[in-house]
């Protein structure tokens, strides 16, 4: 999940795709597909998107992906085991990577995840809970990086 | 290889020595990681980011556990080994 999110967060910033949610004066620096011209099987990867985000179109990071339909019909279909049910909840998911997108600075991730959560049923109290953890280990993550500090204890001898 | 000396905490003042104890107990470890001892090193900056670092990693609406999910992100995004 972190790897989709920063990867998709990655393109749709150095693309420069416009914000889905909020205002934004961005470009994008290549043209994108037009829902309404796609062929049928683009078609129907677009409306599973679509409807997955309760949007009336995909959004422009897969909009972009559309160019090559088997590639988006392979990392859709990855993206969306990723972001599924499963032992974490989708919204707990979403969570994550709106915590992925604000450390890795992505404006298009931000947007996209804080709305997607909010939609999911993220709550006033549990955003600013979760924007104090994406604070605090911003802050220790990198005194820790800057001092070089070494684990306190071997990741894999714990359960 | 570390570019400061941590202090142990048996050298840091008796009331951060007390702050060490109550993290071994949150974290349920016998030790006090090198983070905590680094941030004690400067009280004036360490001892009220201990406290705002235990109200924020409490349950809460989210609870203690996804707080550590969100943490291991961020650590991910900032590829940081520690």
């Amino acid at each position: 999940m972190a790897g989709v999110t920063h990867a998709l967060n990655a393109v749709a910033d150095g693309l420069r795709l416009p914000l889905e949610f909020s205002p934004s004066a961005r470009q994008p620096v290549l043209p994108l597909p037009d829902p309404a011209d796609a062929p049928p099987e683009l078609k129907a990867v677009f409306d599973d998107i679509a409807g997955f985000y309760a949007m009336d179109r995909p959004p422009a990071v897969f909009r972009w992906m559309g160019r090559d339909v088997g590639y988006l019909q392979d990392y859709w279909g990855a993206t969306r085991e990723a972001f599924a049910d499963r032992a974490l909840d989708r919204l707990m998911k979403e969570i994550l990577a709106l915590a992925a997108s604000m450390t890795g600075k992505s404006d298009y991730g931000v947007d996209f995840h804080l709305r997607e959560a909010r939609r999911l049923g993220l709550s006033d109290r549990a955003l600013t809970e979760a924007i104090e953890v994406v604070q605090l280990f911003n802050t220790v993550t990198k005194i820790a990086d800057a001092l070089r500090l070494q684990p306190d204890f071997d990741p894999r001898s714990t359960g | 290889m570390e570019i400061v000396h941590i202090t142990e905490a048996k050298d840091l003042a008796p009331e951060d020595q007390k702050v060490c104890e109550a993290t071994k107990a949150w974290f349920k470890i016998d030790f006090v990681p090198k983070m905590s001892r680094v941030l004690l090193t400067v009280p004036e900056f360490g001892r009220p980011y201990g406290r705002a670092s235990r109200r924020a990693m409490a349950d809460g609406a989210l609870t203690r556990a996804q707080k550590e999910l969100i943490a291991s992100m961020v650590s991910a995004i900032n590829v940081c080994e520690y």
